[in-house]
């Protein structure tokens, strides 16, 4: 409860001062009606109070330590006062429709901004050059069409879900080799509009997530550093060996819900440290090649596809077990095969019999 | 604690392959995340992700992230909680999916649990035992969902309660029975109306925080919690405000009340709240500036653009002897009102930090 009480106290300290909304004013100056200008010699001065110095915090906004909580407000633009050493600004599930080019000026120190579900359309090119600290940047569920430019190149996170982008450009990723996660599903993506080496400069990706688009193929290029890809529910037809070329930090791929019939051969030997693969929900007819030569490969999910017949080669090596980890998950339910010409040693390199789904059920 | 929290979910979703420039600040505020969500018993855990582990794909549910007792799972179109969530879990990320209901044993055994963001989601029931044992609660995100109530049960040391954009229409008696510690309370865009609000509902609660707005009140609720610093009832339709309405918000810093339809404030209303620091009563109906503004020495900021008044006296705002006043007002907003400015005496605001303090022409605000 340290921090509790910690927050406790800083809150109330927060909360005892009186505030000042210092960038009131500003929007006077653009005024050039010149509807105030008041004669000032009228107005009496004497010994008056300083105005306040203290906490600044948008109205209806909570600003805590260096959080700026202002989401659910209705708001149809970035407001003004927040305080310059922000860490964490929240703006989600508001109504702003633009970013322009001051909207965060001077939050030199903003780690993490939050702009989900909003109606943003454009993004000034410049709003974020101010931004030299952010690591999380948070667009997803608005109304962009393209990748924002200009990124903070200190940028470690990227959630871009559900916006109106088409097209992955070469310049889009330019710079940001500190990207870590990448999420940018339920674009309306094809192949077509990816250009050759959109990923390269993202030297540390570890998390993609490109699901719910209308990709036909894996895209060509990803970059070497990935750990886990995520494409399912798109058009995928065919899994190509030369798309994974290279990828040998990969340990998950999540390919569900494509329309995936043929896995290349020489695919899975691309990814040499794969754990756990998800074919489910395709068009496969037999059981991908390549899975008993793995060493790694402990989850495979092949569910609901429309495999005929498993042999018992087809997921552990004969002879001596020579497989560094057993399987943990198989699933084969929902496919013709009837499970009863399964044969039992088909699964001798499983963990545990219970690792096996083949009946024709479905996992809750 | 949510900020601690926040900067450690900022700090620490994904911990493991980020390598933050502070480790320091990182180590330090892990350490108060968790001695925080009070974990006194376990030593081991703090697995990144451990690649030797047999087990290491089962402690993560697929698609997810997880690192550092923080499980990322927002965006997956989930229909349903996932299983394999580590039982040592902080927080749990699962906003924006397609998750309907939330059963009895979703979350079980996750005592240590911290954080629970369930915003954006089809959520229509909630099972009474589901949020059992997470004593260690302090944010629960449950806005943008389809809850008809308040859930049942809730966690008794929440801290942080938004549950913005449902379908709750009454608050019930029990609704936050025993929740002490419940500072934040955002419960707006619901079509919650004044007699939704059953009696005592909010007996014995320390709430700071507190926003109904875009609801259908008609006038201020009467029995809030008397701990209010900040009331927002933005987006209603209440007509008036009487003397009576906010004699139990004593200690109110900030209070928000546009877009309603006030016509009039009370004589003796701002009397209630010697404290307030910023009142909004921007796009309402009033005819003239509210009675006693000048006797609130604190008082800084007063919206009340967008009304009907006609006419500002030269006491309206600033006291008869400056001396009263304990802080200058930064900012009043009077235009689009029908008063002519050129008829309001630069007298009135004499008690007012630079003259640009005032807005009074006609234009709108960005």
């Amino acid at each position: 409860m340290r921090s509790g009480c910690l927050l406790l106290l800083l809150v109330s300290a927060c909360w005892a001062l009186p505030f000042r909304q210092s960038g009131f004013m500003d929007f006077m100056m653009e005024d050039d009606a010149g509807s105030a200008d008041l004669p000032e010699s009228e107005v009496p001065v004497l010994s008056l109070p300083p105005p306040a110095a203290g906490p600044v915090c948008p109205f209806k906004c909570q600003c805590h330590l260096r959080v700026v909580q202002c989401s659910d407000l209705g708001l149809k633009s970035v407001p003004d006062n927040i305080p310059a050493d922000s860490s964490l600004l929240d703006l989600q599930n508001n109504k702003i429709t633009e970013i322009r080019e001051n909207d965060f000026k001077g939050l030199k120190q903003l780690h993490a901004l939050i702009l989900v579900n909003n109606q943003i359309t454009t993004i000034h090119a410049k709003a974020f050059t101010p931004l030299i600290s952010l690591q999380r940047l948070y667009l997803s569920k608005n109304m962009l069409k393209e990748f924002p430019s200009n990124m903070p190149k200190s940028l470690q996170e990227l959630r871009i879900h559900e916006n109106q982008i088409t097209k992955i450009k070469k310049s889009s990723f330019s710079g940001l080799a500190h990207i870590i996660v990448m999420e940018m599903g339920s674009n309306p993506f094809k192949n077509s509009g990816i250009e050759g080496g959109s990923f390269s400069d993202l030297k540390r990706v570890s998390y993609i997530r490109i699901s719910d688009t209308n990709l036909t193929a894996i895209p060509k290029g990803l970059p070497s550093s990935l750990s886990e890809l995520h494409l399912d529910g798109n058009k995928i037809t065919k899994v190509q060996a030369d798309s994974l070329k290279g990828l040998k930090n990969l340990a998950k791929l999540g390919l569900s819900h494509n329309e995936i019939s043929v896995v290349e051969n020489g695919s899975l030997a691309m990814v040499p440290h794969l754990r756990e693969l998800h074919l489910d929900n395709n068009a496969l007819t037999t059981v991908p090649s390549g899975l008993p030569e793995h060493k790694y490969i402990q989850v495979i999910y092949l569910h609901n596809n429309k495999i005929a017949a498993v042999g018992t080669e087809d997921f552990c090596p004969p002879g001596f077990n020579t497989k560094k980890a057993m399987y943990s998950g198989i699933s084969l339910f929902s496919n013709p095969v009837p499970y009863w010409e399964v044969q039992p040693i088909t699964f001798r390199c499983v963990f545990d019999r219970s690792a096996i789904q083949l009946g024709n059920y479905r996992k809750k | 604690m949510r900020l601690f929290f926040l900067l450690a979910l900022l700090v620490l979703c994904h911990g493991k392959p980020y390598k933050r420039i502070n480790v320091m600040d990182l180590l330090k505020i892990h350490d108060i995340m968790q001695q925080d969500a009070g974990d006194d018993d376990d030593e081991d855990d703090d697995d990144d992700g451990d690649y030797d582990d047999n087990n290491f794909l089962l402690d993560c549910p697929f698609a997810c992230q997880c690192s550092l007792r923080v499980v990322q799972c927002s965006d997956l179109g989930l229909t349903s909680v996932p299983e394999n969530i580590p039982p040592d879990t902080l927080m749990i990320d699962l906003q924006n999916n397609d998750i309907t209901e939330i059963k009895e044993d979703d979350f079980k055994g996750m005592g240590n649990l911290y954080a629970l963001f369930l915003v954006n989601n089809q959520i229509s029931k909630i099972h009474p035992k589901a949020f059992s044992n997470m004593e260690k609660l302090k944010l629960l995100y449950l806005s943008y969902n389809l809850l008809t109530q308040i859930p049942v049960n809730l966690p008794k040391n929440i801290l942080e309660l938004r549950i913005h954009d449902n379908k709750i229409s009454r608050i019930q008696r029990e609704a936050f029975k025993g929740m002490q510690s419940l500072h934040v309370l955002e419960m707006s865009a619901n079509p919650i109306t004044n007699n939704g609000i059953e009696l005592g509902a909010f007996d014995s609660m320390s709430t700071l925080y507190l926003r109904i707005a875009e609801a259908k009140l008609s006038a201020i609720p009467k029995d809030l919690p008397s701990s209010l610093t900040e009331l927002h009832l933005d987006y209603n339709k209440i007509a008036k405000v009487e003397e009576e309405d906010l004699r139990r918000y004593k200690k109110l810093l900030r209070l928000g009340l546009g877009f309603n339809q006030i016509k009039s404030v009370e004589n003796g209303t701002m009397a209630n709240i010697p404290s307030i620091r910023e009142i909004h009563l921007d796009n309402n109906k009033l005819k003239k500036v509210p009675p006693g503004l000048n006797t609130l020495k604190y008082l800084q900021v007063v919206y009340l653009h967008a009304n009907s008044i006609n006419s500002v006296g030269v006491n309206d705002f600033c006291p008869i002897r400056s001396r009263v006043k304990k802080t200058l007002y930064s900012g009043i907003s009077l235009y689009a009102n029908p008063v002519k400015y050129w008829e309001i005496q630069p007298a009135t605001f004499r008690c007012v930090s630079g003259r640009r303090g005032v807005q009074l022409g006609n234009f709108g605000r960005k």
